[in-house]
């Protein structure tokens, strides 16, 4: 059958993914460094934890996201965006005084250098709430990278010392480099391979161990958990299996068969093994959701924070699909649990103002929605939700909108985060290509050279959820160079968990 | 039965949302002009249209490793051609494949890969072949075009492939899309905002699909649609769904003409020009630290010519001197190149307004501009064009040369560039024939883009008569190759379907709306890409399958989940029972506003009259749909299942009409189906 039988998630399968390896020849690092741990790479977990990944599909504007407020900061922000003066808005920078609203305050044992300030955008009262609570932090100027580098680094020739990660500034690639550490083609991405790790403690839930509400994304695929992908309905039914087709018990059968039947030919079964999964997990993911099962949750308002949300927001309805999969884990046998979500629309070449507010508005009432919602269910603590999108964008206008950049900043939600404080240094506020030390934190039009890789930021969420530190490396292959002794600007765990 | 029953009645999910949102802000002035962002319409529970996360590769990608089903061997002489070929309805029966091997955890992986052969010589191309089955008639109607009806079959008999492709060449194009429209009524400016209005576009995309005799040109301008990808998703413009119109139109009228023009017209279309904001993209302004929009010099590259790493002529990547990939370019070509793509905007010089109609009293008046700028190639304002120089992929524009003439160069720079008739090529190779095309084959198709034969480069014409007449294409053993071909997308499904049984607007005002959502509808909705990446990446792999084990690409996959396979069964069960109900079926003024009525729908009259025979009724579908793929077993499960419902020549028109529909339910959920070899 094609589903993943939990007692395979043990030396078996590892042995089997080794078998692969040998007929692909291709190079897997990931499945053989798991296949050195054998069954050490299994986590049996007997609570509940789940991670939740926000991605942002086009590129997040990270300089009107977290924007510069302390007066020396907005001031080289609204130089280079075009503000107008008194720090009122302009060009595409937002005016200081609209910004008061959502400035951020951090615990006093965590304040910024050099007396640096950051305010949300002002859209994102809800978010601002959450920080200032100790329920959100923000990983400053991640991205992916391979080593560290410097700008003189990335600008220089010795790629073999100092290698970039491929296909900078493309979407697709840098989506992919996000999410799987490799670009085109990629098929494992770290979601899945921590879902790997977890499949065993979800027994019989394991189907449900990585779920996406937003289609397919190589970030849940694991080696073997797959991404299982539900709609923000639901687990759709399919009428001709379920009722007399026309009339026809006999053809309602035959149905059956035709849409599940094992095939010789591999496009012809990879069709129908998912037709088969969805056919197994809709009843289940049905009854665990149903009207039934939610009645005693609705009465008491579990949901009620989605409620009266801006209408048309999409990440919100994923999140609340989210939220009702997490309040059904009895139901679905489910103790650890990767999930995600995403919203498109942030590639804004253009109209960067208004689509932007758009953006932010949904994005931080979905988030903090779906955080109200965890802590209904008494589950917030052990839920953690995680910004990522494909890169931050210029410093530099275009007339009204940015370029694709690099590095970004990122938020963190959830009862376990060690909230209101921002983890890693704020990047100076500079377009110029010279010599001056404010210079080399980007690498061209305020492209955000990143000080911190996606590997740390996976590893921090990854260690959190129970991954062991021994395991890391086989999840996230460039963690390996980070954290060195002597490097204590690239720590392994960031700390914000 | 009452509509309320069905869920069939087509209607927005949201309604009026894109009449009425954003109304008040929008303009088309300028580029520094905020507008409203007007909601696209999402379907609750949809799935696919946020779907553009796993993006799991670029075009051009299939790298070194051999595909599944490579180097096929030529077919072994031309078939002689029959004369009137005769078209028994029973003719033949269903291809016998091999005993399905009995279930494993996981399917085996194919062999480890070859290294890539350099091309072949290119064998010579079936231009004398003809089909010598009504089999492999269906089967070559089914790349070049959506359906292979009797008729068609026939008409492809009488005849080679070749003589059929040079007749499609000829054929004029239909009436446009653009013209449909204004011929609905849907050019005036008056209370049902139809400038506004999304729904249009769908309207006339479905017409032009479904109807007309010019079939081959829509279906490879379909593909086309998915390599220059605009969409209609995020288009937030006065007359939107006329210039999705033309900009559908562009490209059917560059469908049989040349990729250079094709390319040219892409770049100053419109809808494109909003789309990838060419349109109000100005020079550089040291004084504000204003640059250039880099956003459509970046994708004309990655994905309308080169691609993002340099290849050979086979499509498989050149490697350097330590086995690493190449960029085919750098950040630096993107900034440069982005100069030449500033100063321009939509063509205001009809230049006079549309006001709102006198007599529309109580109606707020609001004056639009002239819709034919939606037709027009935007214009160049030189005091708004870069005057710097611009140096690219090897090329410099000197500084000062004039917008026109720098255009210029930067297209003949992309058109001429090594990599362009490959990464094309495999593409559309991919589209209408296999998802794992050989080196080979790929180069023979791109040797014919690079020259037709007449010392011409672009030659849409002799792209598709390479990719058609292939010898791989054409292999008689290609549909039992395991791993040739691909997954049907669902448009193209959809289309089949319609276009086999007579699905049609008995109002001619054909007011589908679109099918985005995958939990309810196809999942896929012709020219609503989710984002310029279209709706499946060329090199997408499917994760966590034994294609994903082979290195395998099946692009279609990447709209296959656990709803999509749902969504679409459930889908086409309604529209084979009782087709679409639609308001107002005549069409303007206001498609919005019941009575709601059955008005398109499919014709089964002819399986109707076969409906006695379960053997001779799964026979028929099988040719028609399957090119007579459907395994013996399959078509005897079928049968047996219809025959548990009897069904004779003095059952009810009924009683026939539900033996047909469940028939043809059954084809289209079978695996073998989905496949196309």
């Amino acid at each position: 059958m094609y589903l993943i039988k939990p007692q395979d998630h043990t030396r078996r399968a590892f042995l089997r993914r080794s078998a692969q390896l040998a007929f692909t020849g291709a190079a897997l690092p990931t499945a053989i460094n798991l296949a050195a741990m054998g069954e050490a790479a299994a986590f049996n977990a007997t609570d509940y934890k789940a991670l939740v990944c926000v991605f942002l599909n086009g590129g997040n504007d990270n300089w009107n996201t977290v924007v510069p407020y302390d007066n020396t900061s907005y001031d080289q922000y609204s130089r280079v965006r075009g503000g107008g003066s008194g720090r009122t808005a302009g060009g595409v920078a937002l005016g200081q005084a609209s910004l008061a609203n959502t400035l951020l305050t951090t615990r006093p044992e965590s304040p910024l250098p050099g007396g640096r300030q950051f305010a949300l955008h002002p859209s994102m009262t809800g978010l601002k709430g959450l920080f200032n609570l100790g329920k959100a932090a923000i990983q400053l100027n991640v991205g992916p990278l391979v080593v560290p580098v410097t700008k003189t680094q990335y600008e220089g020739v010795n790629r073999a010392l100092y290698p970039i990660p491929p296909k900078l500034f493309s979407h697709n690639d840098q989506q992919s480099v996000w999410q799987s550490s490799s670009p085109e083609g990629s098929t494992i991405g770290w979601g899945g391979n921590i879902g790997d790790l977890a499949l065993s403690s979800n027994g019989t839930g394991a189907l449900f161990t990585c779920m996406s509400v937003t289609g397919n994304a190589v970030f849940l695929s694991g080696d073997n958990a797959l991404a299982y992908q539900i709609s923000t309905g639901g687990a759709v039914k399919i009428n001709s299996i379920t009722n007399n087709v026309f009339g026809s018990s006999a053809v309602k059968d035959a149905m059956l068969s035709l849409v599940q039947q094992t095939r010789s030919e591999p496009l012809e079964n990879e069709y129908n093994r998912v037709t088969q999964r969805s056919i197994a997990a809709e009843g289940n993911v049905n009854s665990g959701i149903g009207p039934t099962a939610e009645a005693a949750r609705l009465n008491t308002g579990t949901f009620a924070p989605f409620a009266n949300l801006t209408q048309g927001n999409q990440l919100a309805a994923q999140l609340k699909m989210v939220a009702r999969l997490i309040a059904a884990r009895t139901s679905l046998s489910t103790k650890r649990q990767v999930f995600f979500v995403s919203l498109g629309g942030f590639d804004l070449h253009d109209n960067l103002l208004a689509g932007h507010t758009t953006n932010m508005t949904r994005v931080s009432e979905a988030m903090t929605a779906f955080y109200q919602t965890t802590a209904n269910l008494n589950i917030a603590n052990e839920v953690t939700a995680f910004t990522a999108s494909d890169f931050g964008r210029t410093l530099t206008s275009n007339g009204d909108g940015s370029d694709h950049g690099w590095g970004n900043h990122h938020f963190v939600v959830g009862g376990a985060v060690k909230g209101a404080a921002f983890y890693g240094a704020p990047p100076p506020i500079s377009v110029a290509d010279g010599s001056a030390a404010e210079d080399q934190w980007h690498v061209g039009q305020g492209r955000l050279l990143p000080s911190a890789s996606v590997d740390q930021y996976a590893a921090t969420l990854a260690s959190w959820f129970g991954v062991a530190p021994t395991e890391l490396e086989g999840i996230l292959p460039n963690l390996r160079n980070f954290g060195l002794p002597n490097a204590v600007d690239y720590p392994i765990n960031l700390g914000f968990l | 039965m009452t509509i309320a029953e069905t869920h069939l009645i087509e209607t927005l999910d949201v309604p009026n949302a894109e009449v009425q949102e954003g109304r008040d802000s929008l303009n088309i002035g300028t580029k520094a002009q905020p507008q409203a962002y007007a909601g696209n319409r999402v379907a609750p529970g949809d799935l696919s249209l946020l779907s553009l996360a796993a993006l799991a590769a670029c075009g051009g990608g299939g790298g070194s490793e051999t595909p599944l089903a490579a180097a096929v061997a030529a077919p072994t002489g031309a078939v002689p051609v029959p004369t009137a070929a005769p078209i028994p309805v029973t003719a033949t029966p269903p291809t016998v494949q091999t005993p399905v091997p009995p279930p494993s955890p996981l399917p085996a992986p194919s062999p480890p890969p070859a290294p890539a052969p350099t091309p072949a010589p290119a064998p010579a191309p079936s231009v004398g072949l003809s089909a010598a089955t009504n089999e492999q008639a269906a089967r070559f109607l089914q790349q070049a075009q959506f359906s292979s009806t009797e008729g068609e079959i026939s008409s492809l008999r009488s005849g080679t492939y070749d003589a059929w492709l040079q007749k499609q060449f000829a054929l004029p194009v239909g009436q446009t899309g653009w013209d449909w429209l204004q011929q609905r009524g849907y050019g005036v400016n008056d209370r049902n905002q139809y400038f506004f209005n999304l729904a249009l576009a769908d309207f006339m995309v479905w017409n032009q699909l479904l109807t007309g005799a010019d079939q081959m040109r829509k279906r490879t301008a379909l593909a086309l649609s998915e390599f220059f990808v605009a969409s209609l998703q995020s288009a937030e413009f006065d007359w939107r769904s006329q210039a999705y119109a033309a900009w559908w139109d562009m490209l059917m009228r560059n469908a049989f003409g040349n990729f250079r023009q094709l390319l040219q017209d892409v770049t100053l279309n419109p809808a494109m020009g909003f789309y990838l904001n060419t349109r109000g993209n100005e020079k550089e302004d040291p004084a504000s630290g204003r640059v250039p929009d880099e956003n459509y010099a970046r994708e004309v590259m990655q994905l309308f010519s080169i691609g993002l790493v340099q290849l050979n002529l086979d499509g498989t990547e050149k490697l350097g001197p330590n086995g690493q990939k190449l960029d085919a370019y750098t950040q630096s070509d993107v900034t440069n190149l982005a100069r030449v793509f500033t100063g321009y905007d939509f063509d205001r010089s009809v230049g006079t307004f549309i006001p709102r109609k006198s007599d529309d009293s109580g109606f707020e008046p609001y004056n639009l501009l002239n819709i034919e700028f939606t037709r027009r190639p935007m214009v160049l304002n030189a005091s708004k064009h870069s005057n710097l120089a611009a140096t690219f992929l090897g090329t410099t524009i000197a500084a000062n040369v004039p917008g026109a003439t720098a255009l210029n160069t930067a297209l003949d720079t992309l058109f001429n560039h090594p990599n362009t008739a490959p990464f094309f090529c495999k593409q559309m190779v991919q589209r209408l024939v296999t998802s794992n095309p050989s080196p080979a084959y790929v180069s023979r198709v791109a040797a014919k883009f690079v020259n037709n034969g007449q010392g011409v480069r672009g030659d849409m014409k002799a792209v598709w008569s390479a990719i058609l007449l292939d010898s791989e294409a054409r292999a008689l053993q290609a549909p039992t190759t395991l791993g040739f071909g691909k997954l049907r997308e669902p448009i193209v499904r959809f289309v089949q379907w319609g276009r086999s049984f007579g699905f049609n607007s008995a109002s001619g005002g054909w007011k589908m709306f679109e099918t985005t959502s995958a939990s309810e509808k196809l999942g896929q909705s012709p020219l609503r890409s989710p984002s310029v990446f279209n709706f499946f990446r060329p090199g997408f792999v499917p994760p966590g399958t034994a294609l994903a084990a082979s290195k395998a690409t099946a692009p279609e996959f990447q709209l296959v989940n656990e709803s999509s396979v749902g969504g679409y069964l459930n889908y086409m069960q309604q529209v084979i029972e009782i087709g679409l109900f639609v308001a107002a079926p005549a069409g303007a003024p206001n498609p919005f506003t019941g009575p709601y009525v059955q008005d398109i729908t499919a014709n089964f009259a002819p399986e109707v009259a076969i409906a006695p025979d379960a053997a001779a009724l799964v026979a028929r579908l099988n040719l028609v749909l399957c090119a007579g793929r459907l395994s013996a077993a399959n078509a005897t499960l079928m049968v047996n299942a219809l025959n548990a419902t009897p069904v004779t020549a003095a059952s009810s028109n009924d009683q026939k009409l539900n033996r047909v529909r469940a028939a043809v339910l059954m084809v289209l959920a079978c695996a073998e189906y989905l496949i196309q070899k």
